[in-house]
């Protein structure tokens, strides 16, 4: 993927860059918000990953000037700020996803993949049914088989399921199912969402030769046919 | 019932409770006016038509001695008939009560206690009909056992005395009327713009700092007022502005340093092999970041709840606390504990979502961090007194009644929680958010454990 950093910490934007060229992206980089404007609307991007505060041109100015030309890139951006309501404020500005700093390189990478392959996969919003493997998940009907077996799901489980299914393949961290699934942002003190996974892999995998559900160390988890 | 609770506050209402007293000040004071009036008239007229009848009384009685019997019935006829003295009224009777002479029609009915002074009424004529009019009389024996009335007819001066009587009804009903309607009108005026300052006042308290009070164009004293407050509401919008400023360049100077040590201890982790003790050593190092991060979410929450500069929107309570419920529910299943809820559909607050689920999460991390295997948290969300109340007990070991207080306070962990993991800044988060709403923040015992409860 080709994807544009604009992030005036130069250590921030060195680790970046570096991170995501050894997990094999194109990466351009800009120290300044005019710069990345300039940047974004004259070369062909998969991802942009925006900080909040920048020089000369401030984050979400830059995004909307993006977004005011057409561009519909997909926008990361990073905030170092307060939070709860500068989340929608980035978001409304035009941005796609919104993580505060400091993060785990491991969420910013499972978001920025989320990001690309939105609308590309297989499950995309528009499929009423979705499929993995032996598994599938019918929206219309609410039905979920697996094997010819029909798998019994409470709602939430289905709706955790869906999200999953939508992301097959990809890492999903706990923060992004709470916020994909219950639209919560914070940080529980309790392994709330690991209870429900292991809930969804008990009715999933438990009576299967393979396991679908994977846990990924020190990331989250990834629904995929392989291993 | 909206109009009837408007009513009664406008009875309530100070313009109308001074009015109120007013009115009877005026009204006491017309009946003292009217009524002195009244007795000094009605003193004047009574004792003028006494004393008429007092004199023909004593006039007659010497008549009687001189005159013949013929001659003193002519006499009587006479002045009977005599138009000069108007509504004088005479009769004599025989001995079997039957009229000699005057112009009354009949002996009038008289008790046997009555004593100098009789009152009895007669049809008089009055145009084409006749009307019953008052008369007041003295009565006196005749030689022969004939007997003599003299009276006058004191219609007239009944009739002006009622009249005065109700000129002095009307006069005090009038006051109090006018006054208690005066009243009503300033109270309703008044309450009108005292409920429209109070409405923006709740508004403004529930940090939408950009409402302004309303100002007529009036320079009545609650104009002025309203301007002064409004001025006042320009300095602390201006202060608060400038701690969100502050607050945020305060998160940019400690986030950015974290991020940067975050980013360099995994810069060197991905040059170090999996099982390494450098590399221990830096997942030490994110561990402490991660910490850190939450500690700092935390405080800049709270802050932010506390400036009250946080975007407000309807919120759905009953979905936010039944989503929670469910979001803990396996997780408390999994350490034994029972988590119970019992929530009412429908009830919606403004404010922040994000923020009240924070405090609910707190709330409920913190009864499962204290819940022991095989106890039960309770969660509610009902109709108060005031309105809705979000409740969260557990029956875990609770807070002492005299350390509740403490608690809400920042950064207190007592001593039996400090072996748990947890900043300490949860209640006080929850307290920030509470208040940001409006609400109220009641630590309760739940006989046993702790009863939480934020009561909107």
């Amino acid at each position: 993927m080709h994807i544009l950093i604009v992030e005036d910490d130069q250590v921030a934007r060195d680790y970046l860059a570096k991170a995501l060229r050894e997990a094999g992206h194109t990466v351009d980089v800009a120290v300044d918000g005019l710069a990345g404007l300039h940047l974004a609307s004259s070369i062909a991007l998969d991802i942009a990953i925006v900080d909040r505060m920048l020089p000369k041109l401030d984050g979400l100015a830059l995004v909307q000037s993006l977004r005011a030309t057409g561009r519909k890139t997909p926008v990361l951006i990073l905030s170092a700020l307060g939070e709860v309501d500068d989340r929608i404020t980035g978001l409304r500005a035009g941005g796609d996803d919104y993580l505060t700093k400091p993060f785990h390189m491991s969420e910013l990478l499972a978001r920025i993949d989320a990001l690309a392959r939105r609308g590309e996969s297989g499950n995309s919003e528009a499929n009423t049914k979705l499929k993995l493997a032996d598994l599938e998940l019918d929206r219309m009907t609410r039905r979920v088989i697996r094997g010819g077996k029909k798998i019994e799901l409470t709602a939430r489980e289905f709706q955790l399921l869906e999200f999953m299914m939508r992301h097959s393949g990809q890492v999903v961290t706990r923060t992004m199912l709470l916020e994909g699934v219950w639209d919560y942002h914070f940080d529980p003190q309790t392994n709330v969402i690991d209870v429900h996974i292991s809930r969804l892999r008990q009715a999933i995998d438990k009576d299967f030769e393979k396991p679908l559900l994977h846990t990924v160390r020190g990331a989250g988890y990834s629904l995929r046919e392989d291993e | 019932m909206d109009q009837e609770q408007r009513f009664l506050g406008v009875l309530g209402s100070s313009p109308f409770r001074i009015a109120v007293v007013y009115s009877i000040a005026f009204a006491l004071g017309a009946v003292a006016l009217l009524g002195a009036v009244y007795f000094a008239v009605s003193e004047v007229v009574d004792g003028s038509t006494d004393n008429l009848i007092e004199a023909e009384v004593q006039g007659l009685r010497e008549q009687v001695l001189v005159l013949s019997r013929s001659d003193f019935i002519e006499l009587i006829e006479q002045r009977s008939q005599d138009q000069d003295v108007r509504g004088a009224v005479y009769l004599m009777v025989d001995p079997q009560l039957r009229p000699v002479a005057g112009n009354v029609p009949a002996w009038p009915k008289i008790a046997a206690d009555q004593g100098k002074w009789i009152q009895f009424k007669v049809s008089v004529p009055f145009g084409d009909e006749t009307r019953e009019h008052e008369m007041r009389a003295q009565r006196f024996p005749l030689p022969n056992k004939y007997q003599m009335l003299v009276g006058h007819d004191v219609q007239e001066r009944q009739d002006v005395k009622s009249l005065m009587m109700r000129g002095l009804i009307a006069a005090v009903v009038l006051t109090m009327l006018l006054g208690l309607g005066g009243g009503f009108w300033m109270g309703r005026r008044i309450l009108a713009q005292a409920g429209a300052i109070s409405a923006v006042a709740t508004q403004i308290m529930r940090g939408d700092l950009s409402q302004r009070l309303p100002v007529r164009d009036a320079e009545d004293e609650i104009n002025t007022l309203a301007r002064e407050i409004n001025s006042m509401l320009d300095k602390i919008e201006q202060l608060t502005l400038g701690m969100r400023t502050v607050l945020d360049s305060a998160a940019h100077d400690l986030r950015t340093p974290l991020n940067r040590l975050q980013a360099t201890a995994e810069a060197a982790m991905s040059q170090l092999a999996p099982a390494s003790p450098e590399r221990r050593v830096l997942e030490r190092v994110t561990t402490e970041v991660d910490r850190m991060r939450s500690t700092l979410d935390a405080l800049l929450r709270i802050a932010l709840a506390e400036t009250g500069t946080v975007a407000r929107e309807a919120v759905d309570l009953s979905e936010l606390v039944g989503s929670m419920v469910e979001l803990y529910a396996p997780v408390s299943e999994e350490r034994g504990i029972r988590l119970e809820s019992s929530v009412i559909p429908g009830v919606q607050v403004q404010g922040s979502r994000q923020l009240l689920a924070q405090a609910l999460a707190n709330l409920l991390d913190n009864a499962i961090k204290f819940t022991p295997e095989g106890g039960h948290i309770r969660v509610f969300l009902r109709q108060g007194g005031s309105g809705p109340e979000v409740i969260v007990e557990d029956d875990g070991p609770g807070i002492p009644a005299d350390k509740r207080e403490i608690v809400l306070g920042r950064r207190v962990r007592l001593d039996q929680a400090r072996k748990l993991p947890g900043s300490g800044l949860g209640l006080s988060l929850v307290a920030a958010v509470t208040k940001l709403h409006g609400a109220r923040l009641v630590l309760d015992d739940a006989e046993p454990g702790l009863r939480v409860a934020l009561k909107f």
